[in-house]
C-alpha cells in the first residue's frame, strides 16, 4: 500500500523555562492510503496537538511531517494553506460549519475557496451518501447535531483529500448519531480510499478502525489492530 | 469574597486585554468630547476677549434719553457700569486740528475709559479736571509730548482750545490709518466746547449712553424692563451683538441661528461619543457571552448579570474618564499656547493652564451617561444567555443567520464578507450609523469654514503695513522717496501706484469714465490670482496695454481698444486681460484700467506716485516706524494699518485654529471609529476565521473577506452619511451663511471628496491591522481565541 502520511520524530514543546510542557515527545508513525486509524488517550495527553501538527494548523518544535512525500513545513504559508485545502479534510467536534452558507454551499466550500466550479455530480453523490438531499438548502442552525456533523464530513470529502483528520467527531453526538458518523468515515476510507486519522475518547468507536494509536504524556504507542480486541 | 460583585475586579484582571479596547474607547470618547467642548469654551473666551478689546465691554447703547433717565438706569442693581459717550469731528470733516492733523474729540465719563474699554490708557489717567485731556499715543511720538504738557486744538471758527495732557490713550486703528489724533475730555467739558448747542439734550451733543450689565443677570430681561420703564423704542436701543452673542445673551436673529447650529453640532458630537462606547461594549460582551452563560448556570439571576455588566462598565470609567479628561485638558493648553504665540496682542490674556469646567463636566457626563446607556443593551443581552447554551458550548456570540450568502454573484470570500456585514440587522445598523456619523459630523462642521470665510476677511498678501498717500490723491510722491524706502532695513517691500481718476475714455464708441492705475512687478504678480481671461504679462511688459476689472455694467472687455483723453492728448490702450476684482473701489459707472508704470507715464505724462505701500520686516519696531514717519515728512498722509491688520490676523488665527482643529479632530474620530469598529468586528469572528483558515482559507482570501465586510459598511455608511450630511450641510449653511450673506448653497464637492478619501484610507488601515494580527497568530490560537 502507498504511504500517505509519515510523521518523523515529532516533538512539540509549549512554554519556556520552568513552564515548559512537552506535549509531544519524539512521535514517529506512518499511515497508508485507505487506512482508518484512531488516536486514543486521556485529556491533555497530546492527541489534539498531534492532530493540529499533522493538519499543519500548528507548527511542531522539531521533527517532520510528510504528506504524500511532501514536507508540510518547508512550504510557505500561502502554499501550505492551498495544499491543506486540497489534500486534508477536517472534521471538528463542534462541527464548525459556516453559519452563513446552506448545507450544499458548506459542502462545496473548499472547492469555492479554490475558485473552482464544483462538480455537481460529486456534490449530489455526497448529499446522497450523507442522506442530506432534502436538506441541501437548509442553514446549519436548522439542522440537528448529527446532521451538522454529516455536513462537516461532506465538506471534508468533497475535495477527495488524501487524509481526513477528525477531532472527536462524535463528541457532541448521541450514540446513534455517533455510530452513523463512524460508519460514514469508514465508508469514506473504504469507498474513496481515503486515509482517516480520528481522535476519540470512546473506546467502543474503535471497533471499526484498522489501527489504534495511544498517546500518553506526549508519547505515542502503536497498539496495532482494534483496541477492543487488544483490551479483551 | 462577600458579594458576587467582587468578581468584577477579578474578571477585569483576567480579561485585561479585551477590556483594554473598551477602556480605550471610553478614554477616546471622553477625550474628544472634552477637547471639543474645551475648544469651544476657549474659542468663546478668546472671541469675548477680542470683542471686548475691539468694540468695548459694553452691552447696550441708548439714544435720545436724557440725563435724568441715564441716572436712573445707571442706578439699577444689574448695571455694573455706564457712561455717556460723544464724539466730535469723527470723520475729520469738522475742521478741528492739532498741529495741522485732524483730531477727533470725544467726551466720556471715567468708567467708559477704565471699565468699558480694555487697556485703553497707555500712560497717565483720565482727566480729573475739565481742562485736562487724554491724547492718543501717536501724537506723543509725533509731537514730542509728555504728561503735563499743554496742547492747543484749533477749532473751525479760528479759536484755540487748550488742555493739559493727563495721559495717553492707546492708538485706535482708525486714527492710525487716517494719520489723525484723538483727545478724550470729561463729558462736562466736551459738552461745553460742542459747537452751536447750549443746555441741549445729550443727543444734541452727538452723545450715546452706554451700559454694561452684570454677567450674572439676564440681560434680555433687563433690556425689556428698561424699555418698558422708560418707554423706549427698538431704534433707541442697540446691543453689542457680538459680545452679547458670545455671552449667550443675544436675541439677535442671526445669533439665534448660530445657537441652533451649535446645538445641532453638539448633539452630533454627543451621538458620536455614545456610538463609539456602545459598539465597544457590545463587542466586549459578545466575546464573553459564554462566561455570562456560566454565571447563569451557577445561579446568577438575569438581574445580577445586568448589575455585573453595569458595575464592570462603571469600573472602566474610573480609569477612562480621568485619563480622557486629562488628555483633553493638555491638548487645550497646547492650543491656547499656540493662540498666544500666533496673536499675542489679543490672546495674551488666555490662561496658561486654563481649566474649562463645561468641557470637564461634558466629559464626565458623556463618559458616565453613555457608559450606563451603552451598557444597557449588552447587559440585557448577557442576562438573556441561556445557561444551557453556555454549558453545551452553543452560546455562539454571533447572530443567528436567517438567510444564506449568495455565492453566485461574488467569490465565496467576498460573499461571506458581505454576509457577515448584513447578517445581523442591528449590528449592521450600528456600524452603518457609526460610519455615517463621521461623515455627517465632517459635512456639518465643514459649514463653519464657509462661515469663517464669510465672517472674516483674511489678510491679503498686498495688505500694506504702512501707506504714504498724497493728500490730494495726485501723483505727487516722488520716485526718489520710494527708492529711499526700498533701501530701508525695516522695510521688506515698498512699491508705488499712480492714479489718474475719472479720465474720459471712448469705449466702443461710447464716452465713459475710467480710473487708470499703475502696477509694478509685485502687484502684477498678485493680480494673476484674479485673472479671468487674457494675460497679465502682456499688460506688464507691453506698450499701451492694460487690464480691465470685471463689472456687471462693464463696457470694456479683453481685446477692446480704449481711447483715453488726458489733459494734453488722447491715446489708445489695448485691453489684454480681465481681472475678477481689484482692491480699489470706485463708482458703478467708472471703469478701472490697470497698466504698467511705463504705459501710465506715457499716457498721462505723470511720473510720481499717488500712493506708496510698505510692508515691514518681522523685526520692525515702533522706532523704525517713527523714523520712517519722520523722513516721509508731514506733507503726506502717513497711514498706519498695522493695528487693523493685527486685529484681522487675530480673528483669523483664532477662528482658523479652532475650526480647522475641529475638522482635524473629526477626521481622527472617523479614522479611529472605522478602525475600532472593524477591529472589534474581526475580534468577534476570530474563532470563525480560525475555522475558515483550518478548512483552507488563505490569508489573502481572509483579507478579501474582511475588506468586503468593511466595504459593505463603508459604502452604505457613505451613502447614508452623505445624504444626511448634505441635508445638514445645507440646513446649517442656510442658517449660518445664506441667512446673513445671502449666498446660495452649493453641493460641497471638495468636502465630500476629502471625507470619502478619509473613509477609504481608514478602511485600508482598518483591514490591515486585524489581517496582520490574524496572519501572525497560529490557526490553533485563532480557533481558541477569546
Amino acid at each position: 500500500m502507498m504511504e500517505i502520511l509519515s510523521v518523523q520524530h515529532l516533538s512539540k514543546i509549549y512554554g519556556e523555562g520552568k513552564n515548559q510542557v512537552h506535549a509531544l515527545k519524539n512521535v514517529t508513525f506512518s499511515l497508508d492510503q485507505g487506512e482508518f486509524a484512531a488516536v486514543i488517550g486521556e485529556s491533555g495527553s497530546g492527541k489534539s496537538t498531534l492532530l493540529n501538527c499533522i493538519g499543519a494548523l500548528d507548527e511542531p518544535t522539531s521533527g517532520n511531517i510528510y504528506m504524500d512525500k511532501k514536507d508540510l513545513f518547508t512550504m510557505k504559508e500561502e502554499q501550505r494553506t492551498i495544499f491543506r485545502r486540497r489534500n486534508i479534510g477536517f472534521v471538528f467536534q463542534s462541527f464548525q460549519l459556516v453559519q452563513e452558507l446552506t448545507v450544499e454551499q458548506n459542502i462545496m466550500f473548499p472547492i469555492l475557496l479554490d475558485y473552482r466550479k464544483p462538480d455537481q455530480s460529486s456534490v449530489e453523490e455526497i448529499l446522497e451518501v450523507l442522506g442530506l438531499k432534502d436538506r441541501r438548502h437548509h442553514l446549519p442552525n436548522q439542522l440537528s447535531g448529527g446532521q451538522q456533523q454529516r455536513v462537516a464530513i461532506g465538506r471534508a470529502l468533497i475535495t477527495r483529500p488524501k487524509l481526513i483528520l477528525a477531532d472527536e467527531p462524535t463528541g457532541n453526538l448521541d450514540s446513534k448519531n455517533s455510530q452513523e458518523v463512524i460508519d460514514l468515515l469508514f465508508k469514506a476510507s473504504r469507498h474513496y480510499q481515503q486515509t482517516i486519522l480520528m481522535i476519540t475518547h470512546n473506546s467502543n468507536l474503535t471497533t471499526s478502525v484498522d489501527r489504534v494509536l495511544r498517546v500518553s504524556d506526549g508519547i505515542l504507542t502503536d497498539l496495532g489492530g482494534k483496541e477492543n480486541e487488544k483490551l479483551s | 469574597m462577600k458579594s458576587y460583585l467582587e468578581l468584577v475586579p477579578i474578571s477585569a484582571k483576567v480579561h485585561r486585554r479585551q477590556n483594554r479596547m473598551s477602556v480605550f474607547c471610553i478614554v477616546l470618547a471622553v477625550f474628544l468630547v472634552t477637547v471639543i467642548f474645551g475648544m469651544a469654551d476657549m474659542f468663546i473666551r478668546s472671541q469675548i476677549m477680542q470683542a471686548r478689546m475691539e468694540d468695548g465691554s459694553w452691552h447696550i447703547a441708548l439714544r435720545y434719553i436724557n440725563d435724568h433717565e441715564a441716572k436712573l438706569i445707571s442706578a439699577r442693581p444689574e448695571v455694573t457700569s455706564s457712561s455717556w459717550y460723544g464724539i466730535l469731528n469723527y470723520r475729520g470733516d469738522k475742521g478741528y486740528t492739532l498741529s495741522n492733523k485732524n483730531v477727533a474729540i470725544l467726551g466720556s465719563e471715567e468708567s467708559w475709559i477704565t471699565e468699558m474699554q480694555i487697556d485703553a490708557i497707555d500712560e497717565g489717567q483720565y482727566p480729573q479736571k475739565d481742562d485736562e485731556a487724554l491724547l492718543t499715543k501717536n501724537a506723543k511720538a509725533a509731537l514730542g509730548l509728555k504728561i503735563g504738557d499743554q496742547i492747543s486744538i484749533n477749532t473751525p471758527d479760528g479759536k484755540s482750545l487748550s488742555f493739559t495732557i493727563s495721559g495717553f490713550l492707546n492708538d485706535f486703528s482708525k486714527t492710525m490709518k487716517e494719520d489723525s489724533y484723538a483727545v478724550c475730555l470729561t463729558t462736562h467739558e466736551y459738552r461745553s466746547i460742542y459747537p452751536g448747542v447750549t443746555n441741549g439734550e445729550p443727543a444734541d451733543y452727538n452723545s450715546i449712553f452706554y451700559v454694561q450689565f452684570s454677567s450674572r443677570c439676564n440681560i434680555q430681561n433687563a433690556i425689556n424692563d428698561i424699555k418698558s420703564q422708560f418707554g423706549l423704542t427698538d431704534e433707541q436701543i442697540s446691543g453689542n451683538t457680538k459680545l452679547l452673542g458670545l455671552l449667550g445673551q443675544s436675541r439677535n436673529s442671526f445669533m439665534i441661528q448660530i445657537y441652533s447650529s451649535a446645538f445641532v453640532l453638539f448633539m452630533l458630537v454627543l451621538l458620536a461619543g455614545i456610538l463609539m462606547i456602545t459598539s465597544s461594549l457590545n463587542s466586549n460582551i459578545s466575546q464573553r457571552i459564554e462566561f455570562f452563560g456560566i454565571m447563569r448556570c451557577i445561579g446568577a439571576t438575569p438581574k445580577q448579570v445586568m448589575t455585573f455588566v453595569r458595575k464592570e462598565a462603571l469600573g472602566w470609567c474610573k480609569f477612562a474618564i480621568p485619563y480622557g479628561i486629562a488628555a483633553g485638558i493638555v491638548l487645550i493648553w497646547t492650543l491656547c499656547d499656540v493662540l498666544r504665540y500666533l496673536s499675542p496682542k489679543y490672546f495674551i490674556g488666555m490662561p496658561y493652564f486654563g481649566v474649562s469646567l463645561p468641557s470637564i463636566m461634558a466629559g464626565i457626563c458623556v463618559g458616565i451617561l453613555t457608559v450606563l446607556l451603552a451598557a444597557r443593551s449588552p447587559a440585557k443581552r448577557a442576562a438573556k444567555v441561556s445557561p444551557l447554551a453556555a454549558v453545551t458550548g452553543n452560546s455562539n456570540a454571533l447572530p443567528t443567520v436567517r438567510k444564506a450568502a449568495n455565492t453566485t454573484l461574488f467569490k465565496v470570500d467576498s460573499s461571506l464578507g458581505f454576509q457577515h456585514a448584513i447578517s445581523s440587522k442591528k449590528n449592521f445598523i450600528l456600524m452603518v450609523a457609526s460610519f455615517s456619523l463621521s461623515i455627517i459630523l465632517f459635512l456639518s462642521f465643514s459649514v463653519t469654514i464657509d462661515f469663517m470665510h464669510h465672517s472674516l476677511t483674511p489678510l491679503k498678501p498686498w495688505t500694506p503695513d504702512l501707506s504714504i498717500i498724497s493728500p490730494e490723491k495726485t501723483c505727487s510722491i516722488s520716485g526718489s522717496l520710494l527708492e529711499q524706502l526700498q533701501k530701508d532695513p525695516a522695510v521688506k517691500r515698498a512699491y508705488g501706484r499712480m492714479f489718474a481718476y475719472n479720465l474720459p475714455a471712448t469705449v466702443n464708441g461710447e464716452v465713459k469714465k475710467v480710473d487708470l492705475i499703475s502696477y509694478e512687478e509685485n502687484q502684477f504678480k498678485w493680480a494673476k490670482d484674479y485673472l479671468l481671461e487674457g494675460s497679465v504679462e502682456e499688460a506688464q511688459s507691453g506698450n499701451n496695454t492694460g487690464l480691465t476689472v470685471f463689472k456687471q455694467q462693464n463696457a470694456s472687455n479683453t481685446g477692446d481698444i480704449i481711447t483715453l483723453h488726458t489733459e494734453n492728448h488722447s491715446a489708445d490702450i489695448t485691453i489684454v486681460g480681465t481681472l475678477s476684482s481689484s482692491p480699489f473701489n470706485n463708482g458703478p459707472d467708472v471703469g478701472t484700467i490697470i497698466c504698467s508704470e511705463n504705459t501710465f507715464r506715457e499716457l498721462t505724462g505723470q511720473v510720481d506716485y499717488t500712493i506708496i505701500d510698505l510692508k515691514l520686516t518681522k523685526n520692525a519696531t515702533e522706532n523704525d516706524v517713527d523714523r520712517i514717519h519722520k523722513y516721509v515728512g508731514k506733507e503726506f498722509i502717513f497711514s498706519d494699518g498695522r493695528l487693523d491688520n493685527s486685529s484681522v490676523k487675530g480673528s483669523y488665527y483664532s477662528f482658523g485654529l479652532f475650526i480647522y482643529g475641529f475638522m482635524t479632530l473629526i477626521s481622527f474620530i472617523t479614522i479611529f471609529n472605522i478602525i475600532n469598529s472593524i477591529a472589534m468586528s474581526v475580534s468577534a469572528r476570530m474563532k470563525q476565521y480560525g475555522t475558515f483558515r483550518a478548512i483552507g482559507l488563505s490569508n489573502r482570501q481572509l483579507i478579501k473577506m474582511i475588506l468586503a465586510e468593511t466595504l459593505a459598511y463603508a459604502i452604505t455608511g457613505s451613502i447614508c452619511g452623505g445624504t444626511i450630511g448634505l441635508f445638514l450641510n445645507k440646513l446649517l449653511y442656510e442658517k449660518l451663511v445664506s441667512f446673513h450673506w445671502g449666498e446660495q448653497w452649493n453641493v460641497p464637492f471638495p468636502e465630500i471628496g476629502i471625507i470619502i478619501t478619509i473613509v477609504i484610507l481608514s478602511v485600508i488601515l482598518a483591514v490591515r491591522g486585524p489581517a496582520r494580527r490574524i496572519r501572525d497568530m497560529s490557526i490553533v490560537d485563532t480557533i481558541s481565541a477569546q
